[in-house]
């Protein structure tokens, strides 16, 4: 059950965009498609949506082949990332619009657009216009105009990129809680890693068309399959033409074992302190230290230290699937 | 939308030019407008009365209107066809078509009025396979249509193309994913994201058509009770020296187009401010 990818292949003219893609999407999950714009993540969620065709492979929805159904016959949600808010139509049309095509009873339609409407936390919002919500009023509406009419599968294109910063982390938590409370499958489009490791239970990690990595996020950041991978969903630094997470490495004193190296600069943001060093090859690698670590061993400008790999405080993570 | 409550006073420079477009709109539009309505209203209600029961005025005013009621929808469905096929499948055949639809613009009416003449005549390059089949176009009512559908050709879709380019594709593929079919969808969505830009294209064909005279005088033949549109009517009695019943013909022409425009007006600010829509 869920959602099954098999060999999904795209060409746009010539160009390949989707080469072979596999994945098995399970039941509930909120899957993140995450790759750097070119990927083809995008092309692949309209794939799964039915909004484009494919050239190879197929797509199955719920243990259905569902490669040669139209998009109106998937039982698919989809959110542009512009919403695409019917503007003619008021926040409660909208919402109806599916349940409405569904042939629904007005007096059952006007309950459910109502349910949903509290749902999303629009109930006041009813008769208002698309042009009269903000931004994240307008995401909401559009989710629930796409939860009207149960879909298996919910698809979210970019959901978070047009809104500003304050909103986007509110609507971050909010969304994930609405996911795990409906336990509607879900999978949305996202190039910035953050977002999809704050919102994903899963995440599907693409790249010039294909698959990089699949796993949890813990997992993928802490065992990335390919230096893709580990560039992508964090910041590296290296030392000695091994690639660290900054956070991996830690200062010692001068007397102590390690690798030699000269502070340059120290920059301090809040909880995390990042310590940037030169080596004798005249490598610059940099360490992250925490706040409270910062404070104790109270790093200065040109003083000499000791670079140092921490030991791991657990045992390896277990990959998912490569 | 609230409108501001204060307004800034208009700087000098802003003022002189707002009094230079009122008088140049005035002297253009406002005067002869007051003029043709003097014109006609001055001999009193019993000469307009009579004048307005003149029975080759109101065949000719029928005329015009079943002109305009066959040739405009034909503008509407070819207008609103042509720009869904310019904006949603672009090729090089629809940039083509994009600049032939402009033609009708450029060219004069009367010499719009003489190539279908010379195409459609019996005796003419296409027209003469149309006389064989008992099909006469020119000197008849389907002549007129032609003419008259022919000269407001680009007048919807040059309103349309660039609403439907706005809008795009997200709302349709949103409606197509909540179930809806491609016919719901053209009517429910398409046709609603660009009702107001439509209206004001029937509204501008509309005053075309009935406005049109250059083309229609060399198509028509001018054929009184025949073929004899209002603007062919209201010629003829300023050719004639029948002045007065050319000012009520006029005057009736133009209460059509301000009606019609003034409806337009009324309508699209109500929906400009139920749903944000900006109309054409």
């Amino acid at each position: 059950m869920g959602i099954t990818l098999h060999d999904v292949t795209k060409y746009f003219g010539p160009d390949l965009v989707l080469d072979g893609i596999n994945d098995e999407v399970p039941n509930g999950s909120m899957t993140a498609l995450l790759g750097p714009s070119g990927s083809g993540k995008s092309t692949l969620l309209r794939i799964i949506a039915g909004l484009n065709t494919l050239d190879g492979g197929h797509v199955e929805i719920n243990g259905v082949d569902v490669s040669n159904v139209p998009a109106r016959k998937r039982r698919i949600g989809f959110c542009f990332q512009d919403y695409a808010p019917f503007r003619h139509l008021s926040v409660a049309g909208n919402v109806a619009y599916g349940l409405k095509v569904q042939g629904v009873a007005r007096a059952q339609r006007r309950k459910e657009v109502d349910d949903l409407l509290s749902l999303v936390r629009l109930e006041t919002f009813a008769d208002r216009y698309p042009h009269q919500l903000s931004g994240g009023q307008r995401q909401r509406m559009a989710l629930a105009r796409a939860l009207a009419v149960k879909p298996d599968v919910l698809l979210l294109d970019e959901p978070f990129a047009a809104l500003d910063a304050q909103v986007r982390s509110e609507l971050r938590s909010w969304v994930r809680s609405l996911q795990r409370e409906v336990g509607i499958t879900t999978i949305l489009v996202t190039h910035d890693q953050s977002e999809a490791m704050e919102v994903a239970d899963r995440l599907v990690i693409m790249n010039a068309g294909k698959i990089e990595q699949v796993g949890r996020p813990d997992d993928v950041y802490d065992a990335p399959a390919t230096d893709f991978v580990r560039r992508f969903l964090g910041p590296v630094t290296t030392l000695d033409d091994v690639e660290y997470r900054p956070h991996e490495l830690t200062l010692a004193p001068i007397d102590e074992a390690g690798l030699d190296a000269m502070i340059i600069d120290v920059v301090r943001l809040g909880f995390e302190v990042r310590v940037v060093l030169v080596r004798p090859d005249g490598t610059t690698p940099w360490v992250q230290l925490t706040h409270d670590e910062a404070q104790m061993r109270d790093p200065q400008i040109g003083e000499s230290v000791r670079i140092q790999v921490r030991p791991p405080l657990r045992p390896s993570a277990v990959l998912l699937e490569a | 939308m609230k409108r501001r409550s204060t307004r800034p006073r208009a700087a000098a420079g802003t003022l002189s030019v707002r009094i230079i477009v009122l008088i140049y709109v005035g002297v253009l539009v406002g005067a002869p407008i007051v003029f043709v309505f003097q014109q006609t209203f001055a001999p009193g209600w019993h000469a307009l009365l009579s004048a307005i029961q003149d029975p080759q005025m109101d065949f000719a005013l029928g005329l015009t209107a079943k002109v305009a009621a066959v040739a405009v929808p034909l503008n509407v469905i070819f207008g609103v066809g042509a720009s869904l096929w310019i904006v949603r499948h672009p090729s090089r055949f629809t940039r083509v078509l994009d600049t032939l639809i402009d033609i009708p613009l450029a060219v004069s009416p009367i010499i719009i009025g003489l190539m279908l003449e010379l195409t459609y005549a019996s005796n003419g390059w296409f027209g003469s396979s149309l006389a064989k089949l008992g099909w006469q176009i020119i000197f008849s009512f389907w002549g007129l249509v032609l003419c008259s559908a022919f000269v407001s050709l680009p007048l919807v879709s040059r309103q349309v193309v660039p609403l439907l380019r706005e809008v795009g594709t997200h709302q349709e593929q949103t409606a197509a994913t909540l179930g809806a079919g491609p016919v719901r969808i053209f009517f429910t969505i398409t046709m609603r994201s660009i009702s107001w830009a439509t209206a004001y294209g029937v509204t501008l064909t509309l005053a075309r058509v009935i406005g049109e005279y250059g083309a229609v005088l060399i198509v028509s033949g001018n054929i009184a009770f025949v073929t004899q549109t209002l603007t062919l009517d209201i010629g003829e009695n300023f050719d004639s020296q029948n002045s007065y019943q050319g000012f009520v013909g006029a005057s009736v022409l133009m209460a059509v187009s301000l009606v019609v425009l003034i409806f337009l007006g009324i309508a699209r600010n109500r929906e400009r401010r139920r749903s944000g829509y900006h109309a054409a």
